[in-house]
């Protein structure tokens, strides 16, 4: 980011001491952070630690326990109106009216938001690609057709904080290439506060500046994004001819431990400076190198790493390695 | 105020964009047609009654010994008194009686038994309107605007009463056309006789329906109300829909089981059927039109209250 501390005096959307309790259970734990206008926000957090919650405190549809949120300094507990004409949302599933046709889906929240013409549906229509079955009823709608709806109403009024709950469920890789694109878009040009959040978080990491993460109704921490990757330290990944061989060079030669040692590879943790003196030092041992990769540690590794591994049931697909 | 009407298209757009609303127009005008047609069909041809004056005459000598032998009920008496009076202003002004199926006889057998469809089809479209939404989650989206839960609600209630009204009117120029057609258009002229304050008056037939739409409605009214409470409170649609008619239908056995209890008249449904009183069959002696609305008016505001809290209070987890 260029201008950072420009973009932080706008704060958008604002949570102050924000907890809700139903019965004797606390869902949400004083909850408070902010999010500025002009950037992607990425809300992380596993199935069931409040992430929907706190979403549907922002929009007004659970009421909170404890604390306030504001949206562009309106609080949602007492100036509704206000602080909901800034916000444009889609809460889970991009539910919508499967017996009227898409058009007329979006003229029915046009209707709810004065000033907003048959102009401006259109113009959105055009942004998400729709223009050739918005005549159709949604029910003959694609997951994907759906979910560009549901960005397309939630654009309509030109809100100043855009939330997106599960944005990229449904999308084929062009509409997600597209849908990111987008809210970078949105974000840099138009100086919208986007709040997105995922379970995809290899999606997460290409989308968003930083992220928040709650566990257990908890807030652990809010960083950017390339901070959170890199707190990892540098991995280095030599492929090499003999693994075993190559670590014993290391070993004996510059006194370096290898931290994995397979046939074919070995992984260091090193500086970047060394790198060429551990080359120098495999080539000197007549150790074969076909590759040298330097190995950041994804954002899943980090976020299992942080939320202490426990999230393992809700991500499908993770790699035992 | 404006966003008012804007929501009230909104939800006019869901109502009559589904298709239960063309099912429902069209179950209501085929049970006119099948009415008609089997009236029709089924009534002989009468011939013109030259002696109708004494019919009537002796007609007025049977009510007149009935009425010396009632004594308790007033009610009883009323209904007698009437017929005799419109009997009598006949004979003095000779209109005779209308013999057979007439355009505006029909009109009224259909409007004194169609309007319980129309009530159960507008608690079905209130009940839908207000907690349909919960069940597909379009909820989220919809609550999501500048705009209070209050109005959203008062939307939804408005639509669903025009809906009955729009019912209503359809009912009514369909039956007329259908009467016209069937019994022929000569009698649209024929005035309707009324008894009001000891008195007999010529008024016009449109009126007179008008009243018996009316008077129904105030029952319509109230079960819509019922209904839609039902639905915010649950947000469960088959329940406020099963649970409405089931109670609109079951009231008159309830009431006539209660009937011998003093406390009765406090009973929603005693109070509903508000003809009672321009028939004279009412339900105690020591009811009115006036205690009848008032009961009414504190019924409504208690559903109104508690349709209201629920829905704008409430989280939605939907």
């Amino acid at each position: 980011m260029t201008n950072d501390a420009e973009i932080r005096k706008n704060i958008a959307v604002k949570l102050e001491h924000v907890t809700k309790r139903i019965g004797r259970k606390t869902i949400i734990d004083d909850l408070s952070f902010e999010i500025y206008g002009g950037e992607v926000f990425g809300f992380l957090g596993p199935n069931g630690a409040g992430k929907t919650t706190t979403i549907r405190m922002i929009v007004g549809l659970m009421r909170m326990t404890k604390g306030n949120i504001f949206i562009q300094g309106h609080s949602v507990k007492t100036e509704f109106k206000q602080a909901m004409r800034q916000v444009g949302a889609i809460v889970e599933n991009p539910e919508m009216y499967k017996f009227l046709t898409g058009y007329q889906n979006l003229l029915h929240y046009a209707r709810m938001i004065p000033g907003i013409g048959k102009e401006r549906i259109h113009e959105v229509i055009k942004r998400v690609g729709l223009e050739e079955r918005i005549h159709e009823k949604v029910k003959r709608y694609s997951l994907g057709m759906r979910q560009r709806l549901g960005v397309a109403q939630a654009m309509l009024h030109r809100p100043s904080v855009l939330i997106l709950d599960e944005p990229t469920n449904g999308l084929d890789p062009q509409g997600i290439h597209d849908l990111r694109n987008d809210l970078h878009r949105l974000a840099r040009e138009e100086g919208v506060a986007v709040i997105v959040s995922s379970h995809l978080l290899s999606e997460m990491e290409l989308m968003c500046d930083r992220i928040g993460i709650i566990q257990n109704g908890q807030l652990l921490g809010v960083e950017t994004v390339s901070d959170f990757v890199q707190n990892g330290g540098g991995k280095v990944r030599f492929s090499v001819d003999d693994g075993t061989s190559a670590a014993q060079v290391l070993k004996q030669n510059l006194a370096i431990e290898a931290s994995s040692i397979k046939p074919d590879a070995i992984e260091v943790t090193v500086e970047h400076d060394k790198i060429p003196v551990i080359v120098d030092a495999l080539v000197g041992s007549k150790v074969k190198i076909y590759g040298v990769v330097s190995v950041t540690q994804s954002l899943e590794e980090r976020f299992l790493e942080v939320t202490g591994g426990k999230a393992l049931v809700s991500f499908g697909r993770i790699d035992p390695e | 105020m404006s966003h008012l009407v804007a929501l009230i298209q909104n939800e006019n757009m869901k109502i009559y964009r589904r298709n239960s609303a063309r099912v429902m127009l069209f179950i209501l005008l085929g049970l006119v047609l099948a009415a008609g047609l089997i009236i029709k069909f089924n009534t002989p041809e009468p011939k013109p009654d030259q002696n109708w004056k004494q019919q009537l005459q002796q007609d007025n000598r049977a009510l007149q010994q009935q009425m010396s032998q009632v004594k308790g009920s007033t009610s009883a008496r009323n209904y007698l008194k009437s017929t005799i009076a419109v009997n009598q202003y006949r004979i003095d002004h000779n209109l005779a009686p209308a013999r057979g199926e007439t355009l505006w006889k029909f009109v009224e057998d259909v409007a004194s038994n169609t309007v319980t469809v129309i009530s159960i089809f507008t608690i079905i479209v209130v009940a839908t309107s207000i907690a349909s939404e919960f069940d597909t989650g379009t909820i989220k989206l919809l609550l999501i605007r500048p705009i209070y839960r209050t109005e959203v609600l008062l939307s939804k209630y408005i639509a669903a009463l025009l809906f009955a009204v729009f019912s209503l009117i359809v009912l009514f120029l369909f039956s007329w056309l259908l009467g016209g057609i069937l019994f022929g258009f000569g009698g649209a002229t024929e005035v309707h006789l009324s008894y009001v304050d000891g008195a007999v008056r010529e008024t016009s037939w449109t009126l007179a329906i008008w009243k018996i739409y009316l008077l129904n409605g105030v029952s319509l009214f109230m079960m819509v109300t019922l209904a839609g409470a039902i639905a915010a409170l649950f947000r469960n649609g088959g329940l406020a829909i099963g649970l409405a008619i089931f109670l609109m239908m079951g009231s008159s056995i309830f009431v006539q089981l209660l009937s011998s209890y003093d406390w009765v008249k406090y009973v929603l449904f005693a109070n509903m059927d508000l003809t009672q009183y321009t028939t004279g069959l009412q339900l105690r002696d020591d009811m009115s039109l006036g205690f009848s609305l008032a009961v009414l008016a504190v019924y409504y505001v208690i559903f109104v209250i508690f349709g209201w809290l629920f829905y704008t209070k409430r989280d939605i987890k939907a």
